[in-house]
């Protein structure tokens, strides 16, 4: 048939992904082409020379300390945002599904926080932390307090919140989308068997959900592994640049330290432990299911 | 019935396509407004270097235009007041812009897409990176021969100082003679004993923590912990026998000066338990406003400080120490914020000469003259200016510049200096860590840096 | 859609409303302590920021002064603009994709282009960023155009949004309805167009949403493309506003409030089909 001929698949293709792969192939591929090629060169950031260093900056990289510290960090704060958030969000979509009243209301206002982009909503909780909830604790204490943000474990717990507080209100949609796929006949059949509402919902709703989960985890790991915005406004790498995640040190290093090699060379390494995070996980959560 | 659909659908997708092309021309209609859009296209050919100007200047008629990337917040405002002006008067194209991102960060990427600013302002330690390729030699300028405070490379002037800034301790005197009930000379408090004397004074009158701490990196390792760099004959050396571990900064006489000094501060510091998270506006206040009345700073937060309801007597006086140098009879300071005017083939020669004539006009012309000292409130960098300075802050640093007790910036700190030391002194100032400790922090990072050479 | 489950004791309902009462309120906190402040001198934000209404009394003067200073209108118009046409350029250039990709998974062309995409989502931005502006900027000289703002906007976001109409066509549109149009006479362009566009209303909705926020809200591609004042953006503005002024608190909360305004403004206007949408279109990724 026609269909099986190099110029049919050709026209196909460019007719109805052409548009797509153009700009996709324009704005992503070009320069990632070209960033790759910045890491062999010693580039400051500024001058006009480029001068090629073959691997340098991948030791320079290996060997820069407070990345990998940094690199640990964002590991840490993923783990602990990631649970938190899908926790969060899978208990919100419990509830705004059970059929309470003004539960679209909810839905709605758990949303909010999305329509707020990182930088704003960062300099908005600054000024919770610094000045509202300081305010508070002074009033009660009567003398005065010190900013949660001042402390080490003070402010990656702030990070964290303020991560679940951002995205649990959009996993929590998927979360009820992935609620309302589960047909009502399955759980009543489930209780008719002599399970609660409990059980039912461990036993056979949540199995049932395995896609809300993995695309959830997934979306929620990549978006904790490269937070910028967020870091940048609320705590800024403070204090002692002990909030300082692999994204902030990576712009630090091309362009606060003038490094543009070795920052860039560390982007693609967190380009790399993301890439492979976030698909060990889509595979190990896609296997046993239907395969997509 | 088949056909209605398809003719339905092949209309919706015409129209769909019809909307998307009017779109796309529409905006390309909007892209291509406003003047300095031939600066873009004589990009376009990769070295089209003969070509830019003459589309530059075509493009925007009589005057050119030109840009100035402002880095100093305090008087954005003013700036673009002052432009619209300049462009009204002088017909000549003036636009300002800011960045909160660092320097370097925000002039890499305006150079790697070939739209340098006409004239950056940016700091001391960006001039000697980037002069030799991004801007203009300056030499032949008028002004060069009245001001020290210009920064020459190899003998070329290249960077415009915009101003001169100095730090040290900002005393509230109002609110030290409330407490007190003497006049405040701060002359009389140049050693540490008579300072720390003054403080157990303020605390028996009542005003329980006299002093204020900026907890900021930037305000902690390069202004106040520079000045252990700074506060001796060759700091050059200095820094180089601590970058080869020769010297023991913990054994310093000077480091130790300044930081018996920094203890005294942090002990009477209002937010003592919450050091870390003092915010800079909130110390200020308290500062403007009497409720303490030190702390560590320089000239430039008087911009802060005259937001509030600040005191009349207020001004910058030497880190009282000690340390029998005469150090501490001198604020640190110099030429800060210096322009550049771009060298590449994207700046035209007309636009090059409108910022040389806008540097000229800033120092020769009274307007200009006014809009550094009166407008802006910053202490003149050029000695044929002899308006006086208006705030406080300033009118001491002017003092001391004018009496020759001025110690030099230290302008070639790497630059994660700040970042790297500045975290190393938060944590001193929260109690995390003792002298000792921080001295072996500052030997261990000078140990591991790369100097550059200058 | 009206889902009801009927488990659940009035006692443990009457908890659950209380455990969602207190998370509604944590999560609109930040927004009440922005509006209560934005009211009040700078110098009562300092001294007292829990306070309703300051010593210096209630103020209005923050919103029209920051208004000017951020130039609102021309920046929201920008905004407008950009937000709109990128939206509805990533949905029409992906979904076409999409339905390729879908429909030849055999074809070479077609595997490398949906893997090359997936592995996109997880780039850091800041890899891309100057090299970004050398090519553009440096090489073709096209920056400070609205139009190369939006496509390449449409280039970063048509990963993501190819993604989740992959899934939608995967898993909702059935072979037999297209394979139907085609005995009926149709090429696979009208096929496409007639046939399976209109089905993927509910993923077309998700994507314009998701998109949509994006859009508005993004930050570092615009101030990296549009380094002109008259093409700036809301963002752009805002964080120009924040750098500038950050010593002005109660100018800042305006900012901010005023930046956050349309797009709060319109949710509340679509907050049915968003919901709808955001939960249609996700249940297979």
């Amino acid at each position: 048939m026609e269909r099986n001929k190099m110029s049919y698949k050709v026209s196909q293709f460019l007719m109805f992904a052409g548009p797509a792969s153009i700009l996709f192939l324009g704005t992503v591929i070009i320069p990632f082409i070209y960033g790759l090629y910045l890491t062999f060169t010693s580039w400051d950031g500024v001058s006009k020379a480029k001068p090629f260093v073959g691997l340098t900056n991948y030791m320079a990289a290996f060997a820069d300390a407070p990345y990998w510290q940094a690199l640990g960090r964002t590991v840490v704060y993923s783990i602990f945002s990631v649970l938190f958030i899908n926790i969060v969000a899978f208990l919100l979509a419990y509830m705004v599904t059970s059929g309470v009243k003004g539960q679209n209301f909810f839905r709605a206002g758990f949303f909010i926080p999305n329509l707020i982009g990182g930088i704003v909503l960062g300099y908005v909780w600054k000024f919770v932390f610094n000045r509202a909830f300081v305010a508070i604790a002074e009033s009660i204490s009567g003398g005065t307090a010190p900013s949660l943000l001042s402390t080490t474990n003070g402010a990656m717990f702030c990070l964290i919140l303020v991560s679940v507080w951002q995205y649990a209100g959009y996993m929590m949609l998927i979360y009820v989308a992935g609620f309302m796929s589960v047909p009502e006949s399955l759980k009543e059949a489930a209780m008719i068997d002599g399970c609660n509402t409990f059980q039912a919902t461990m036993n056979v709703t949540i199995p049932l959900m395995r896609a809300s989960f993995v695309q959830c985890i997934f979306l929620s790991i990549t978006r904790c592994f490269m937070v910028y915005d967020l870091n940048l406004s609320l705590t800024k790498g403070e204090p002692f640049n002990s909030s300082v995640m692999a994204a902030m040190h990576v712009y630090n290093q091309a362009f606060t330290y003038k490094n543009y090699g070795t920052g860039q060379a560390e982007a693609l390494i967190l380009f790399v432990v993301c890439a492979i995070i976030g698909v060990t996980q889509v595979y190990i959560g896609k296997k046993g299911e239907v395969a997509a | 019935m088949k056909n209605k659909t398809i003719m339905t659908v092949l209309k919706k997708v015409g129209a769909v396509a019809l909307t998307g092309a009017m779109t796309m021309s529409l905006l390309a209609g909007c892209g291509t407004t406003g003047p300095a859009d031939g600066a873009a296209a004589g990009a376009a050919g990769t070295e089209g270097g003969e070509s830019a100007p003459a589309t530059e200047a075509a493009a925007s008629g009589d005057g050119a235009s030109f840009t100035i990337f402002n880095s100093k917040m305090e008087i954005q405002d003013q700036l673009v007041e002052m432009a619209s002006k300049y462009s009204e008067e002088k017909g000549v194209n003036v636009e300002v812009y800011y960045s909160s991102d660092t320097v370097a960060a925000h002039l890499s990427t305006r150079y790697a897409s070939g739209e340098p600013y006409t004239l950056a302002m940016v700091d001391a330690k960006d001039v000697y990176s980037l002069a030799a390729e991004h801007a203009l030699d300056l030499s032949g300028e008028d002004w060069v021969k009245d001001t020290t405070n210009a920064i020459a490379i190899d003998g070329k002037t290249y960077g415009f100082p915009v101003c001169v800034e100095a730090r040290g301790i900002i005393y509230n005197a109002d609110a030290i003679k409330k407490v007190t009930g003497k006049d405040f000379n701060p002359d009389d408090y140049a050693t540490l004993d008579s300072f720390t004397a003054l403080i157990e004074e303020l605390k028996a009158g009542g005003m329980a923590t006299p002093v204020g701490i900026m907890k900021e990196d930037w305000s902690l390792a390069a202004h106040y912990l520079a000045e252990v760099y700074e506060q001796r004959e060759d700091p050059d050396a200095f820094v180089k026998e601590l970058n080869a571990g020769s010297t023991d900064i913990g054994a310093d006489e000077k480091f130790n000066s300044m930081m018996d000094t920094f203890d005294v501060l942090k002990a009477n510091n209002y937010a003592a338990g919450s050091a870390i998270s003092a915010e800079r506006e909130v110390t200020e206040q308290k500062l403007a406003e009497g409720e303490i009345a030190f702390m560590f700073g320089g000239n430039w937060d008087w911009s802060v400080i005259n937001a509030y309801d600040y005191s009349e007597n207020m001004g910058i006086m030497p880190v009282p120490q000690n340390m029998d140098d005469g150090t501490n009879t001198k604020l640190v300071g110099g030429g800060s914020k210096f322009f550049i005017i771009d060298s590449s083939e994207n700046t035209s020669a007309a636009q090059a000469q409108a910022a040389k004539d806008f540097l000229n006009w800033l120092v020769y012309d009274e307007a200009g003259q006014d809009f550094i000292v009166n407008t802006c409130a910053l202490v003149p960098a050029f000695s044929n200016i002899t308006l006086p300075v208006a705030d406080p802050l300033g009118a001491s640093v002017k003092k001391y510049a004018d009496a020759g007790s001025l110690i030099a910036n230290y302008n070639y700190l790497p630059d994660d200096h700040y970042s790297v030391l500045g975290a190393a002194f938060q944590k001193y100032l929260a109690d995390q860590t003792d002298r000792p400790g921080f001295a072996t922090e500052i030997n261990t990072y000078w140990k591991g840096v790369t100097l550059a050479a200058h | 859609m009206e889902e009801k489950r009927t488990a659940g004791s009035g006692l443990s309902r009457a908890l659950m409303m209380i455990v969602l009462i207190i998370f509604f309120l944590a999560f609109v906190l930040p927004f009440v302590l922005v509006i209560i402040n934005v009211f009040k001198t700078k110098g009562d934000i300092n001294s007292a920021p829990l306070a309703l209404i300051g010593s210096h009394g209630f103020i209005l003067s923050n919103f029209p002064e920051a208004m000017k200073k951020m130039d609102f209108w021309r920046v929201f118009g920008n905004s407008t603009i950009i937000t709109t046409c990128s939206t509805i350029l990533t949905i029409l250039v992906s979904c076409m994709a999409a339905f390729v990709i879908v429909r030849n998974n055999k074809w070479k062309a077609c595997a490398l282009l949906f893997s090359a995409m997936i592995a996109s989502m997880v780039i850091p931005f800041q890899v891309l960023m100057v090299p970004l502006v050398s090519v553009y900027g440096g090489l073709f000289g096209v920056l400070n155009h609205r139009l190369t703002l939006i496509l390449l906007h449409t280039g970063f976001s048509v990963s993501m949004a190819t993604f989740m109409f992959h899934g939608a066509i995967h898993t909702n549109i059935p072979l037999e309805l297209e394979e139907a149009a085609y005995i009926d006479g149709c090429t696979r362009w009208q096929t496409f167009w007639k046939i399976v566009f209109p089905l993927l209303k509910p993923t077309v909705a998700t994507v314009a949403i998701i998109d949509a926020m994006a859009f508005w809200n993004d930050y570092l591609l615009p101030s990296l493309v549009l380094q002109k004042k008259e093409l700036y953006t809301i963002p752009i503005a805002t964080q120009a506003f924040y750098g500038t002024y950050s010593t002005d608190i109660g100018l800042v909360m305006a900012a901010l409030l005023l930046a956050m305004l349309p797009i709060l403004i319109l949710y509340l206007f679509l907050q049915k089909y968003i919901v709808k949408g955001v939960t249609s279109g996700a249940v297979k990724g």
